[in-house]
């Protein structure tokens, strides 16, 4: 062969290399999909709705993703780990709803919330103990629990919303005013998801979390307590639902027996825009905050940009198939 | 039978499922630096035996001595604080998994900040760089997923995980059975250095020709039980194939 093919065939090979390099990197990060979704809809939104690009506007948002993405936070780490949790909208009526029924009868606050979080805990470790001992499909188990929550909160206050207008500084810490119109639940929001990411990809026990939805036989071969991992997954996820509760409780100064409903949905919505695979083993906590941040900017960008909200929900459920097929291909890539 | 001779040895194992003899009674042990080949048909109890073995089944009757004293594994995890260790097929490892993480997962490396601990990242990006150079895989980086490797450096990377973690009994299962011709002598290979390094193997398989070439031993069971128990070198890969199947059956001879 001539020197010059040789030559020419060996550049070809270093391009195919040089683009190697980079999709193969990229596919190392599941939130590249999720980042691309965000800075369409934040640039279409700044260019076509008026006031989005003001303070108030992103403070809006800002709200809206933090006790949307609270939520998703313990969905993503439940799902990276291998199983689904549906039950989080109706924990997180019931624990506003328990907050709110105890503050309402004079006990102290941080006693009522410390007692919310502790029977959404409670809600979370039945709904674990049954999938993993039962090894049932976490779908079906968490479908019944939030059905079952649901009814009792419904037949407990028989339909009606509870108003408690006083506030507190437990309140305040979890959903005060900020300046700017922020509230608290965004710093409470953030904080949480730094140390969910850290837990997921800098501790032994976020490597339990990829390792038990990615291959659960392999990891229990591992020496790696898949049932408990899982079982942990689903305590804090419903800790996480019920934190939320009563973060949303505080701002409104009410609940209805209602309040979550629907909140599942958005929640995994949020998780499978950032990144996350609905079968598990593979996901990030920071795609899932981008995802929180699209849901928030939707929501609030619509309005701003005079269309009925009526679409909010059109429109995120376009950008949810929209953000799966790029993470697909890029996960196919290479 | 001398209590030195055996890294483990398990006596008059039985084990039921739902009143159905699995396993009617079997012996088995491997010495140290031993490459025992465990062979037999589909259900004729080598995984029945091989879970036992590492903890995951209780036996109905029967003990397991290691190094002379007795153990009870009530799970996995205390096989493998013994130095037991298993590579399943297409369990070894977790394919969306970087092979650092691979590496070392339920074994990770950290380092204490304040009451945390969080993964060493230099030392498992350092340390598995190292057993993939002496392995022979070459990686553009070892935060790649797995699903970039073929499935023999996957078997490679598994056997030289357990390696480094100090194992002293190996169990292979089923290592080769989906691997091409070349890659199937790489891992053999690999066996082999498994040996030299003073480790002991139990390979299963239910081809004869992939173990011949590096077994010691060959243990072969059939329906629960064991039927033939030979020195490498007292019988013919062809006589072991036809055991396997059920064609002859032999008086137990040359019994080590």
């Amino acid at each position: 062969m001539d020197p010059q093919a040789v030559e020419a065939r060996g550049q070809a090979r270093t391009r195919l290399w040089a683009r190697g390099i980079t999709l193969a990197e990229l596919r190392r990060y599941p939130e590249v999909g999720a980042l691309a979704g965000f800075l369409a809809v934040f640039f279409g939104f700044a260019i076509v709705a008026p006031h989005f690009l003001t303070l108030g506007s992103l403070a809006g948002i800002m709200t809206i993703a933090a006790e949307l993405g609270l939520v998703a936070v313990g969905v993503t780490l439940l799902m990276i780990a291998g199983e689904f949790d549906l039950s989080v909208g109706s924990v997180l009526g019931v624990s506003a709803m328990v907050f709110a029924l105890m503050a309402r009868a004079g006990i102290p606050h941080l006693l009522a919330f410390l007692a919310a979080l502790a029977l959404a805990a409670a809600i979370g470790a039945l709904n674990g103990w049954v999938v993993t001992r039962g090894r049932l499909p976490s779908f079906i188990v968490t479908l019944g629990s939030m059905m079952f929550w649901r009814g009792v909160l419904l037949a407990v206050t028989g339909g009606f919303p509870i108003a408690y207008e006083e506030q507190s500084l437990l309140m305040f810490v979890l959903s005060g005013r900020l300046p700017g119109g922020f509230h608290a639940s965004a710093l409470w929001f953030l904080g949480v998801a730094l140390i969910a990411t850290l837990v997921l990809t800098r501790t032994p026990f976020g490597n339990a979390i990829f390792a038990s939805g990615g291959n659960p036989q392999a990891a229990r071969a591992l020496g790696v307590e898949v049932a408990r991992v899982k079982q942990v997954g689903f305590i804090l996820t419903a800790v996480l639902a019920g934190l939320t509760g009563i973060i949303q409780f505080s701002r409104f100064g009410s609940v209805d027996p209602l309040r979550g409903e629907g909140v599942e949905l958005e929640a995994i919505a949020a998780t499978v825009t950032g990144g996350t695979l609905l079968t598990g083993g593979y996901g990030s906590v920071i795609g899932t905050v981008l995802g929180a941040l699209i849901v928030g900017m939707v929501r609030n960008g619509l309005v701003l940009a005079g269309a009925p909200a009526y679409w909010y929900r059109a429109f995120i459920g376009l950008v949810l198939v929209g953000a799966v097929i790029i993470n697909l291909r890029i996960r196919r890539s290479g | 039978m001398s209590e030195g001779r055996w890294l483990v040895e398990m006596r008059g194992i039985v084990k039921r499922f739902d009143g159905v003899e699995a396993l009617a009674g079997v012996d088995f042990a491997v010495g140290y630096q031993e490459v025992v080949g465990l062979l037999g048909d589909n259900g004729a109890g080598k995984s029945t035996l091989i879970k036992i073995l590492t903890g995951v089944y209780p036996p109905d009757a029967g003990e397991i001595y290691f190094e002379g004293r007795p153990v009870r594994f009530r799970s996995p995890r205390e096989a493998r604080a013994l130095g037991i260790e298993t590579v399943y097929q297409d369990l070894a490892l977790v394919e969306m998994m970087s092979i650092a993480r691979n590496f070392f997962l339920g074994r990770e490396p950290v380092q204490r900040v304040g009451p945390f601990s969080f993964l060493n990242m230099r030392e498992m990006e350092a340390v598995t760089r190292r057993v993939l150079e002496e392995i022979g895989i070459r990686v553009r980086s070892v935060w790649e997923p797995v699903s970039v490797l073929s499935g023999g450096e996957r078997q490679s990377i598994a056997i030289g995980r357990a390696l480094h973690f100090g194992v002293r009994l190996l169990i292979l299962d089923e290592p080769t059975s989906a691997l091409s011709i070349k890659e199937t002598r790489k891992v053999l290979g690999y066996v082999e250095e498994v040996r030299r390094r003073g480790l002991s193997v139990i390979f299963i398989t239910h081809n004869i020709y992939h173990v011949y070439p590096v077994a010691d031993r060959l243990v072969i069971l059939s329906h629960g039980r064991k039927i033939g128990d030979f020195r490498k070198t007292d019988i013919s890969p062809e006589m072991v194939a036809e055991l396997i199947a059920g064609g002859i059956t032999l008086p137990e001879e040359g019994k080590p």
